[in-house]
């Protein structure tokens, strides 16, 4: 048991699950053709709002996450009325900057305490695990210690939250919003002339991104006891894209692969540490020159069904 | 003060004005944004700063260098991370994200190489040799950005609009099919362009290495997104606008510290950007016409 279930491990597929759900925060908005690269700073807004909230008011976590995501949505709202006039590399860019005043404005505020950033977070396992203490499990559960137990419910807890969210968008994929999304990904023009209200579509895909990057961050937030506003820079940003770029921004499916592969991999390449970023950077030329549209795209998906589909036969 | 001021935004919006040229001339040309520019340029500063300290070379002489460094640099990204996507027909995104992967590996590059630390130049490098100027007070460095980054723009300028190269440059920016009819060898042109930008860009690493007197594998990042935000400000691939727009930030960001919010510096740009995208997309100089307009 303690093989499978030691805390590294377990640590390990908690980043999985919270890159996952940010990775499904991007495909939402590139599920419209918009290249937002303003994830990090709404994930840092959900943080910060979810952090203060939990530290400052003692509002239970359970509230305070979903809180931090309506603040990122509410946000995203705002900026998107003007922003999503642009398109392409301009909105890249403008939500790149909105990325970088918000970590310009956290860095000055007292309330998110500067470049300090916010410690004393209380984490999601102490609180499962004085839940599971006041349950009289404080010796643990079936073998596992009383600490192995609360990770691995908070890994269960991301797991049901991140299945949430893959149902409601293949769910909202078969919808008439979903279908508006398509054709506004397809040719933007053509679907305004179908009578779709893009810039409605595009900033209920641009809202609903934001809420859950706001709620991965505010997740993150809970799990790592401490946020900071380096935590949301550029780099973060960088590296959810890549979840998409990847895994490939077709399906649901492609980011969340992505995001499993780039936070294994850092973890495996760990022998050539010294390395490890170089491998990255190295990787993301290779796939752009090799298989630009990700590792996943529904052609993948239809060879696959195929090929199984005549092997069952 | 006012003028001092102004005298001091005017050689830090210099060196912004020279990267901004580099992806200006990039955007142009390959209509991408490269995001490895940013480390291009601190390489370049790395290269000028060693040729300072160890072959103790003059600063003109470590800027050709650096520019050449430069130079390889840009074939090289040109030639591994931006022509093999052009052979396939690829979405505007993956060249942006190449990019990326280039500017990824070479922070790291740098820091395996350089270490993390902060280098200084070499104390003979330009003396803090300072000339009175009625009420302005400026530096032989800041005289030497200056000089530097107003005669490689008017060169580039000159260059562009007057030379035989230069037209053919412009017209791959303006249509790459139709330049490839005309009996352009494009990729040639792009090469060019992609080296040229990037060896500009090596020698604003250089001036601004001299400017801060500290060179460190971090300080492509956040100088790349500066550059950014000046060609959102100048409008995208307008040379005029890029330089322009350098200077414009130069002066907000230097003013910005001077009167009041210093902790805000790094705001102002991106402010301005923002500002911008939602009431003049197409940046202050672009042609209405169309977003951004060629050179």
């Amino acid at each position: 048991m303690d093989v499978i279930f030691n805390q590294y491990y377990l640590q390990i597929a908690i980043f999985v699950f919270v890159n996952a759900i940010l990775g499904v925060s991007i495909y939402m908005t590139l599920s419209t053709g918009q290249l937002s690269l303003g994830n990090a700073g709404f994930m840092s807004i959900g943080a910060y709002t979810c952090a203060i909230l939990t530290v400052k008011t003692g509002l239970p976590v359970y509230l305070a996450i979903p809180i931090g995501g309506i603040a990122a949505s509410f946000i995203s709202i705002i900026i998107g009325f003007p922003a999503l006039r642009l398109t392409g590399i301009y909105l890249a860019i403008a939500t790149l900057g909105f990325g970088e005043v918000v970590r310009v404005i956290v860095l000055n505020l007292t309330i998110t305490n500067g470049a300090l950033g916010i410690s004393g977070i209380p984490t999601l396992g102490t609180k499962i695990g004085k839940v599971l203490s006041s349950l009289g499990l404080s010796k643990g559960f079936g073998g596992l210690s009383a600490q192995q137990t609360s990770t691995l419910l908070v890994l269960v807890i991301l797991v049901l939250i991140l299945a949430a969210l893959v149902f409601f968008c293949t769910r909202l994929n078969r919808s008439r919003v979903g279908r508006a999304f398509a054709a506004i990904k397809a040719d933007e023009s053509a679907a305004e002339a179908m009578g779709i209200n893009t810039t409605y579509y595009k900033l209920l895909a641009f809202a609903l991104g934001a809420l859950i990057a706001g709620m991965a961050g505010g997740l993150s937030a809970h799990l790592t006891f401490f946020i900071g506003p380096k935590d949301f820079a550029y780099n973060r940003t960088v590296e959810i894209l890549t979840f998409a770029v990847l895994g490939g921004s077709d399906l649901i499916i492609g980011p969340i692969v992505g995001a499993l592969l780039l936070t294994l991999l850092p973890e495996l390449l760990r022998s050539a540490s010294e390395y490890r970023l170089m491998i990255y950077g190295a990787l993301m030329v290779a796939t752009m020159a090799f298989r630009p549209q990700g590792l996943i795209s529904e052609e993948t998906v239809r060879f696959w069904k195929r090929k199984l589909g005549r092997r069952i036969k | 003060m006012f003028w001092q001021q102004l005298v001091n935004g005017l050689t830090l919006g210099s060196t912004y004005s020279l990267v901004a040229l580099g992806y200006t001339l990039i955007m142009g040309v390959l209509n991408i944004l490269n995001m490895a520019h940013g480390e291009i340029f601190m390489f370049g500063a790395f290269v000028g700063l060693f040729l300072m300290t160890y072959l103790k070379v003059n600063i003109f002489v470590a800027m050709a260098g650096a520019m050449v460094a430069g130079a390889l640099l840009g074939t090289l990204l040109e030639l591994l991370a931006l022509r093999p996507l052009r052979r396939r027909a690829v979405s505007d995104l993956a060249p942006l994200i190449s990019t990326i992967g280039v500017s990824i590996f070479l922070e790291n590059l740098a820091l395996k190489i350089f270490g993390p630390q902060s280098r200084a130049f070499p104390s003979g490098a330009l003396s803090g040799v300072q000339i009175q100027l009625g009420p302005i007070r400026i530096t032989l460095v800041q005289i030497v950005i200056l000089g530097i980054s107003f005669c490689l723009m008017f060169v580039l300028r000159f260059w562009l609009s007057k030379t035989r190269v230069g037209k053919a440059i412009r017209t791959t920016a303006e249509n790459i099919e139709t330049a490839n009819l005309l009996g352009i060898n494009t990729n040639k042109i792009i090469l060019l362009t992609v080296a040229l930008a990037s060896g500009l860009g090596a020698v604003a690493g250089v001036l601004v290495g001299l400017s801060f007197n500290a060179v460190e594998p971090t300080m492509g990042l956040s100088i790349g997104l500066k550059g950014l935000a000046v060609l959102i400000l100048g409008g995208m691939g307008n040379i005029t606008g890029a330089m322009l727009g350098g200077l414009i930030l130069g002066i907000a960001e230097v003013f910005t510290v001077a009167y009041g919010a210093s902790s805000y510096r790094d705001a102002v740009a991106f402010g301005m950007i923002i500002l911008i995208l939602f009431i003049r997309p197409q940046g202050l100089f672009g042609s209405s016409s169309r977003q951004g307009g060629r050179f």
